[in-house]
């Protein structure tokens, strides 16, 4: 019997004893509290070091267009955008345009030097432009880096003197420094560039931090660089951690193994709002580059009718939605145009539910209709794009529309979409820079890039007109005009519905100081240790 | 020897077999892989002039069959392709994986075995006591737990509570054991279960009985000879849970940010990489194979026996 082992009392004493043992060795080694200035992955500790994270990696490597993200101030552009959206001097401190507009004349900023000695001037500014032409169309996480969408008609980029160059373009460019905006003028040191225009090691920009290390999908660990021609970065070592998950990021905030979080998507407001519960934490938010629709399949019935489009529109609470799902950090919106862009147009958001009734009755009259709407599976990660599907699928019921939700993954999704094998689809946009035109075009035109892939199926002859007009458009005040009616028109059409636009959030411990949200990134160089 | 080879054999058309479906899966799917490459920003809305030509650079415009043929030429050669997204080696990218998956693996394999046979030998040793009752509903309960679930709970505790154990990450000894438990805690649960219902079956069988009446010690004859003879079913599980996690574990991975194989895989799944998931499936059918013929092995050299080619009671 198996009993009888029972009495081997010093066996089992043994076995139960080494059990104990390996249990102990096994869960509860004696790890030392993880810090937050400590260096966790590469286990060397550096008290200045500040730990931050991210949900993807920022640094993609030699064969990204860019190796880093702008938000960590690796390299630096000619031109940046101001908090406003406006074009802003950086690498070119100053600039003309010709009487035709077909000329550009750059001027760069003195004494300044890349992070591996050599200088900024003409020539350095000319070889990154032949590896723009060389790479481009370049894919990144980032943006696409394409010469052709970015200086249309570049003919040629000549040198005048050792700190200033002129491009010269086939036809006028009235909006180039809109374009030329952070990732479309990136300027690295002419060594950083192996023959097939990809970076032969870490990235040698002028920002105010160096990349000195990097291990792809765990961490970028940045420097100040001492040479920095501005304000020095107040940090002295800043590691950026990758940390898909948000509910882990969430825990490695509060358990004070990372002191902040940074990128798209950086906190969930659902998880800042758990957050802030502890005085220990802060929350930091501003405008964002990124819109949030609905878009209608304006190819077949029910949403080829612009009434039941607007009936929708009309339908939606959208300062109800962006308070109860958001936390009121985004801004309702029944504009098209993203709310950073310079020529954005105030419209307040248009909440007539009686009113919305009638109009679906017009349309469906007693009957209900059965619509699909698709969400995306990114956006379930990122927003709560599950909840705010439920909510429509509640809300649009008094419309006579009963929703069937299907979530799909990315790539599934854009294929329903340019299929037009859905009725409604969650959707965002990004804006590529204060110019509205691409956007525009891309959605507006009757043969725009995303009106047809996202089967909008819209069509309107004086947005055509005016669409072609801007074209040739070099006043900026006539162009602010165009675009105004544009707005006015896409408002009421509602090719796309807009619901708002979102917030740059991130969340911080108040151990750090100096580390503010902007419209695309963080005050990285500002961040310090609060005393 | 022959035998081993015979296996290896064997499994060359089993690697083309899954290699095609993977890729028949794949291309059936929906999603474009060179929409998705241009699009990898979010922002940009490519023509379809541009989309043609991406198309076109990918050799996505050939036939499946002539696609698939090319595919299975190079990796003939050793050349898993290139991802569409990264432009990086796609052995070299699995290769740079390997160490982290196997790291992470390896230890959830310690742990479940090193837990799960001798909890199992204890509750086979105290059959019907309190300690096997306890340690049986224990078993369940683990078996029954859902790895996120579990991992999220042992975050909360150890890293935000206790703070002994950092969230995520990966470098240290301390960033594998919580990824290690979370996969070996359902494991480790079915090895207990095995390794007590397998002791007690063979505890009374006639070599169990001779050699209590030869005098041998109790724990000798548990370990010497029941366990050994216990052992089949065991390394059966063992060898297969290994083959698994091996291939990476994609929720664990995510939630404790470790940059192994499995998010790899899952990222090129979404994106519609098909080099990507081509490599990755013909990657764990390698370790698939590798492990069945380790298992096939170990059989031989726990029951000498079947080399004379006996079969299992």
């Amino acid at each position: 019997m198996l009993y009888s082992f029972t009495r081997n009392k010093i066996t089992l004493q043994l076995v139960v004893l080494a059990l104990c043992l390996l249990l102990a060795i096994v869960g509860c080694s004696p790890a030392a509290q993880p810090q937050a200035n400590s260096s966790p992955a590469s286990g060397s500790a550096h008290p200045e070091e500040v730990v931050l994270a991210a949900p993807r990696d920022l640094a993609p490597g030699p064969q990204d267009a860019y190796y880093t993200s702008t938000i960590l101030y690796v390299w630096e552009p000619l031109i940046t955008a101001s908090e406003d959206g406006q074009p802003a001097p950086k690498l070119a401190k100053s600039w003309t345009m010709s009487q035709d507009g077909k000329e550009w004349t750059f001027q760069l900023r003195e004494n300044v030097k890349f992070h591996d000695g050599e200088k900024l001037n003409a020539d350095a500014v000319i070889a990154n432009f032949n590896r723009y032409k060389q790479v481009s169309p370049k894919s990144s996480p980032f943006y696409t880096l394409d010469i052709k969408s970015s200086y249309p008609g570049l003919k040629d980029v000549v040198k005048i003197d050792d700190m200033s160059f002129k491009l010269v373009f086939d036809n006028p460019q009235p909006t180039l420094l809109y374009s030329m905006v952070n990732f479309s003028s990136p300027i690295y040191s002419p060594k950083n560039f192996n023959e097939k225009g990809d970076f032969n090691g870490l990235p040698q920009g002028t920002g105010p931090f160096k990349l000195v290390e990097h291990q792809k999908d765990q961490y970028a660990l940045l420097e100040a660089f001492d040479g920095y021609y501005g304000e020095k970065a107040a940090a002295k070592r800043i590691r950026v951690r990758v940390i898909p998950d948000p509910d882990t990021r969430l825990a490695a905030l509060k358990s004070g193994e990372i002191m902040g979080v940074m990128d798209l998507g950086a906190i969930p407001p659902t998880l800042a709002k758990e957050l802030l519960k502890d005085s220990q934490f802060e929350v930091s938010a501003t405008k964002s580059t990124i819109s949030h629709y609905l878009h209608p399949n304006g190819k077949k019935a029910p949403f080829d009718n612009p009434k039941l489009r607007q009936a929708v529109s009309m339908m939606i609470d959208r300062q109800q939605l962006v308070k109860e799902l958001y936390l009121g950090y985004p801004t309702a919106t029944v504009n098209f145009l993203n709310n950073t862009s310079p020529f954005y147009k105030d419209m307040k958001p248009d909440y007539r539910p009686e009113e919305a009734k009638k109009l679906a009755v017009e349309v469906l009259g007693s009957q209900r209709k059965s619509i699909d709407l698709i969400v995306p599976t990114y956006g379930l990660d990122r927003y709560p794009y599950k909840a705010q599907a439920e909510l429509f699928q509640s809300v649009l019921k008094d419309l006579q529309l009963d929703v069937n939700i299907r979530i799909l993954d990315g790539a599934a999704f854009k294929e329903a979409q340019s299929k037009g094998d859905y009725d409604l689809a969650l959707a965002t946009q990004g804006l590529p820079n204060g110019d509205p035109y691409t956007l525009f075009t891309n959605y507006l035109s009757s043969t725009g890039s995303s009106n047809k892939s996202y089967s909008l199926g819209y069509k309107n002859d004086r947005v055509d007109q005016l669409l072609n007009q801007v074209k040739t458009t070099l006043s900026m005040d006539e162009r602010k005009n165009i675009y105004n009616e544009l707005q006015t028109i896409a408002a009421s059409d509602l090719p796309t519905i807009p619901l708002f636009n979102d917030a740059s959030l991130i969340a911080y411990n108040k151990k750090i100081t100096g580390y503010k949200a902007t419209i695309y990134g963080t005050t990285l160089p500002e961040l310090k240790w609060a005393s | 020897m022959m035998y081993f080879l015979r296996r290896i054999a064997a499994a060359i058309p089993v690697m083309m077999g899954i290699s095609l479906i993977a890729f028949a899966l794949s291309a059936a799917s929906p999603g474009d892989p060179a929409v998705e490459a241009l699009t990898l920003n979010g922002v940009n809305e490519p023509t379809q002039s541009e989309i043609d030509a991406k198309r076109a650079e990918l050799g996505l415009n050939d036939p499946m069959a002539v696609q698939y043929v090319h595919w299975l030429w190079r990796a003939c050669h050793g050349d898993l392709g290139t991802s569409y997204m990264t432009k990086e080696s796609v052995s070299g990218e699995l290769l740079r994986r390997l160490p982290v998956t196997l790291s992470v693996s390896g230890m959830a394999l310690i742990i479940a075995v090193g837990t799960g046979i001798p909890l199992g030998m204890l509750m086979a040793l105290m059959k019907n006591t309190a300690v096997d009752h306890t340690a049986r509903i224990a078993a369940l309960s683990l078996v029954s737990i859902p790895g996120f679930w579990l991992a999220i709970l042992m975050i909360a505790v150890f890293s935000e509570k206790l703070h002994w154990l950092p969230t995520s990450g990966y470098g240290t000894i301390k960033h594998l054991i919580m990824p290690a438990i979370v996969l070996a805690a359902g494991t480790s649960a079915v090895l207990m279960r095995l390794t007590r219902a397998a002791l007690l079956e063979v505890w009374n069988q006639a070599y169990i009985v001779t050699a209590k009446a030869k005098g041998l010690r109790d724990i000798r004859i548990l370990l010497i000879h029941a366990l050994r003879n216990a052992m089949i079913p065991l390394i059966t599980v063992i060898g297969s849970y290994f083959g698994a996690i091996l291939g990476g574990s994609v929720i664990v991975e995510v939630i404790f940010a470790i940059p192994g194989i499995g998010r790899f895989a899952m990222d090129g799944i979404f994106r519609r990489d098909y080099p990507v998931i081509q490599g990755y499936v013909v990657f764990t059918g390698l370790v698939y194979v590798a492990f069945n013929v380790l298992v096939d092995f170990s059989y031989l050299v726990i029951h000498p026996q079947l080399r004379l080619g006996g079969k299992l009671q």
